[in-house]
């Protein structure tokens, strides 16, 4: 029912509205002469009044008819579009796009950023009276001409309407009425005068009159001195919103038509809800976990018929999560777009000149993905904003632009998205990021570490490189949140830098979030899926090997020997090996040298297994080594491997039996 | 909507709607409109690595939901699965999000009211049970019953926490 | 009973105007600018036009002006909306060959009304 619900149809609307307009204002600070951009934010302002009106929407409608005054002025020359003019609208945006949503906004802010519109737009505008009903008392006197009666007029039908728009004294004019000897009753020699008291505007006293302006006379005549007031919003609007929410049943009729329409405009797109789209990835997941339990199925059976249907399944269910996947996949323009405007506050903040270059908006991600991105991306601009640039005056120092560069790029590699932010800024203070992280206790003050090892430490908890917490990159978002948020998403972070001349945050994202293929393991009781990305090979540990020695456990591969961890023993379950356990080599997505490869040993390959990941709850969020769980075959739990976190298990369950050793 | 609001205040002021359970022998209680399900016991998959209070989940219609014992968190002992032994689901705000838990039952009773004016705020000193695990203690049908506060024993990890704390990473 | 064309960039308006105007049995068809709203009124003879002014692409009074020209629709109704009380406007919309006006916010039943007016005359 919401779908067909005009209040909420423009709710989403709005939110259209405000993010053209704000694009729009963007658009126009680099081409401030573009009659084409100052007709389209106006236009924006105008609808979002007009439709607001129509909704219910009236403090929104009130606050908006300000920008649009300021910016019919533009259009028509009165005024220039400033950048003042445009930072206070932008300025007015959250505050539009807080009634628009009909949170509560407050009246001092709302007030404050109206003095600042009208600041900027010089020529006072005369802000008419606020939203109350103004009453006017007007003087009507029309009449019409003889022959009107005869063709169809009624004048008493239009002085009912007169008085349902107040209170009305009507007195008829009866100098024309010829004496009744003479007097033809098909002709009309009435006039009135009528003295109306009403809030509506003079349009409503006119719009009475409406087709029959051209063959009478009318005068009207405003007995108060008070302006009649703009639109008389109030009053009509929450009536509007009632009986429209009641009627119902030609919703449906008209949702149809409407996509027809839309489709039928050149319709390259259809909207759809995203709830849709998650509800339809559900049903997927499911026709997935269940194809595979038909494949079991079949594959214990002798029918070939069976195994045929089996086969084709698979294949359609595969490429109808391919599909899937697809329509989820929406452009990154959309979050970059988010970008621009928060880059052009930042540098107003900063009083840094920051161009922001994007590249590769067409990259496609999945749509959770982008909006999980959001704040994390939010972060590192900020961060780059607010520490890596210069001000301009350093920078000229330096040698450098006046104006800080930042490039937000996006680019498909494989089967995963590569975001960068790139800045060409003062690049990482190694010696204060080295004091820092003594300082906090992260490292010992004689440790040895790598260049890369030193980077890392910025993205540890505990520690801050913030002399002050500025409001810009304050509020507890620390780069060891972005950390963790990027590899909840399975993706990696990593960051170069150059003292003096930038830094470089390269983010790698997974293309598909929900389904993953995955190889699926036993050990003890349980069943375990390890990312089939992570896995290099498969081979058998031979029992020599497998006795507990002092040392570290290494497997011979090839000539080459590869640490393995047990994983009987890291998830304690306190059982004895199979006799022929399997080594699992995977690729622990460590940069160290010598690290790079690493065994997990298992009593059992149990086969290639298509997952979908279903998340594990927050009660279970501290549990790094699983990414994830699934739903087998046979109703079963398998829990997925993190395979970088529990590498990094391993290896600190390793050092402690040394140590203990 | 704005009725349920009300009945929910209602409920807030007058009368608890519960669900009571047994645990080892001690009859607890659940806000009603918590409960999604009350199911019998269900293959469990073991979480290495978790705290013992929720070392388990499960496969609820198609959802991979955590198993969690109260009965650690009230300090009792395990006690061996009976033909009474239930898995209550039910649906509790963790971290900000609604998320599923079944948490364990030696035996589940019925869905009663138990009236606010049976019920007292928990002694600080002298219960056998952490007084911040507990909510309300209630006098219902005789017996002491105990409404436990379930979003301080989730917090906590049913006491395997010392105290509130966001999790740091490893 | 009338097929009735709506011509308006905001698609809460379009449906609002939908809503109340099918309640009453009219059949209601959407344009999302002027050309479009050309283009519509071409392919089908709609009884009534609601449009606004102020739309991209085409805007309005040059869609009704267009639609003026044509044989089919030199006596159509064509009424549009418009939040001013603007004199200006609407003596232009009038030369324009407009037929009447309906202001923004308006209530349904206001509408309807109108619409019944209109198609009555």
């Amino acid at each position: 029912m919401s779908q067909s619900d005009p209040a909420a149809i423009f709710r989403q609307e709005a939110q259209d509205l405000l993010e053209q307009v704000e694009q729009g204002l963007l658009d126009l600070a680099h081409r401030p002469g573009d009659r084409g951009l100052i007709d389209a934010v106006f236009r924006g302002l105008h609808t979002l009044k007009g439709s607001g009106a129509m909704f219910g929407f009236d403090a929104l409608a009130a606050f908006t008819h300000h920008c649009e005054s300021a910016f019919d002025k533009v259009r028509k020359g009165e005024a220039p579009a400033s950048a003042e003019l445009i930072a206070a609208v932008l300025a007015a945006q959250d505050h539009m796009r807080a009634l628009a949503e009909g949170r509560a906004a407050s009246e001092a802010e709302g007030a404050a950023l109206l003095a600042q519109l009208h600041a900027a737009v010089a020529a006072g505008d005369a802000l008419p009276a606020s939203a109350g009903p103004d009453e006017t008392t007007w003087r009507l006197k029309f009449s019409f001409p003889p022959e009107s009666l005869a063709n169809g007029l009624r004048p008493l039908p239009l002085l009912d309407e007169l008085r349902e728009l107040g209170a009305c004294e009507v007195k008829a004019l009866v100098d024309g009425v010829p004496p009744l000897a003479v007097l033809d009753p098909t002709r009309g020699h009435l006039g009135w005068e009528v003295v109306l008291t009403t809030c509506q505007p003079r349009s409503a006293i006119e719009d009475v009159f409406i087709f029959v302006l051209d063959d009478m006379t009318l005068e009207v005549e405003a007995l108060d001195a008070a302006p009649a007031g703009e639109e008389s919003a109030s009053a009509q609007a929450p009536d509007a919103a009632a009986p429209l929410a009641a009627a119902g049943p030609p919703a449906s009729a008209a949702a149809e038509t409407a996509n027809e329409a839309r489709a039928a405009r050149g319709g390259e797109s259809v909207r759809v809800p995203a709830e849709r789209l998650d509800e339809l990835m559900d049903r997927v997941g499911e026709l997935v976990i269940v194809q595979s339990r038909l494949k079991q199925v079949a594959s214990a059976s002798i029918d070939p018929q069976l195994r045929g249907v089996s086969e084709e399944i698979e294949r359609l269910a595969a490429e109808l999560r391919d599909t899937m996947m697809v329509v989820r996949m929406v452009p990154v323009a959309q979050l970059f777009n988010r970008f621009r405007r928060l880059v052009h506050d930042l540098a107003r903040e900063t009083g840094k000149t920051i161009d922001l270059a994007t590249e590769g908006e067409t990259t496609e991600l999945d749509k959770t993905v982008i909006e999980r991105l959001a704040d994390p991306l939010v972060h590192l601009i900020r961060n780059a904003a607010d520490h890596g640039l210069e001000t301009p005056a350093q920078r000229r120092a330096a040698g450098k632009a006046e104006a800080g560069h930042i490039t937000l790029s996006a680019r498909q590699a494989g089967a995963e998205v590569i975001i960068a932010i790139v800045d060409d800024g003062r690049g990482v203070d190694r010696a204060r990021v080295r004091a820092k992280a003594e300082e906090a206790g992260l490292i010992a003050a004689d440790a040895v570490l790598t260049d890369h090892e030193l980077l890392q430490l910025i993205f540890q908890p505990g520690f801050s490189t913030a002399q002050a917490i500025t409001n810009l990159s304050g509020r507890g978002v620390g780069m060891d949140v972005v950390k963790k948020t990027i590899e909840g998403l399975r993706g990696t972070l990593e960051m170069t830098s150059e003292e003096g001349r930038g830094s470089k945050i390269e983010l790698r994202i997974p293309l598909t979030l929900a389904i993953i293929d995955g190889l699926l393991v036993r050990v003890a009781g349980g069943r375990y899926v390890i990312p089939l990305a992570a896995v290099e090979e498969c081979v058998e540990l031979p029992p020599e090997q497998d006795l507990r020695s002092s040392g570290r456990r290494l497997i011979n591969l090839r000539g080459q020997l590869a640490p393995f961890i047990r994983l009987r023993e890291l998830f304690a379950t306190g059982t004895e090996p199979d006799p022929y356990q399997k080594v699992v080599i995977v690729s622990s997505g460590q940069e160290r040298a010598g690290q790079h490869r690493v065994g997990l040993a298992v009593d059992q390959i149990l086969g290639d297994h298509q997952t979908v990941i279903k998340s594990l709850s927050g009660l279970h969020a501290d549990v790094e080594t699983f990414s994830g769980a699934t739903i087998l075959g046979d109703g079963g739990v398998a829990l997925i491997l993190d395979v970088p976190h529990l590498v990094a298990a391993g290896q600190r369950q390793d050092a402690e039996l040394r140590a203990a050793s | 909507m704005q009725q349920a609001q009300d009945m929910h205040d209602d409920q807030a002021c007058d009368v608890f709607q519960v669900l009571t359970f047994d645990l080892q022998g001690e009859t607890f209680a659940l806000d009603a409109g918590l409960v999604r399900e009350v199911i019998d016991l269900a293959p469990e998959t073991g979480v290495p690595g978790a705290a013992p209070f929720v070392d388990a989940v499960i496969n609820f219609r198609g959802r991979v939901i955590p198993l969690a014992d109260l009965r650690l968190a009230f300090g009792m002992a395990r006690g061996e699965p009976t033909r009474d032994s239930r898995i209550v689901v039910i649906e509790h705000e963790i971290e900000g999000e609604p998320t599923l838990i079944g948490l364990r039952a030696d035996k589940v009773h019925e869905v009663t009211s138990i009236p606010l004016g049976d019920t007292e705020a928990p002694p600080r000193v002298g219960l056998r049970w952490r007084t911040d695990f507990i909510q309300r203690l209630a006098k219902h049908g005789g017996e002491l019953v105990v409404l436990p506060d379930l979003a301080q024993v989730f917090a906590t990890r049913g006491g395997a926490l010392g105290a509130v704390v966001p999790f740091a990473p490893v | 009973m009338a097929s009735v064309l709506t011509v308006d960039d905001s698609p809460s308006i379009r449906q609002a105007i939908k809503i109340a105007l099918g309640a009453e049995g009219h059949q209601v068809e959407e344009a999302g600018d002027g050309a479009e709203g050309v283009a519509k009124a071409a392919a089908k003879a709609f009884s009534l036009i609601i449009t606004d002014l102020n739309m991209p692409v085409m805007d309005g009074l040059t869609m009704i002006r267009q639609l003026r020209a044509q044989p089919a629709y030199a006596g159509v109704p064509i009424l549009f909306l418009t939040t001013e009380s603007d004199a200006a406007i609407k003596a232009e919309a009038k030369a324009a060959g407009a037929t009447g006006w309906v202001t923004k916010p308006f209530a349904p039943d206001q509408l309807v009304r109108v619409v019944a007016k209109v198609l009555a005359a």
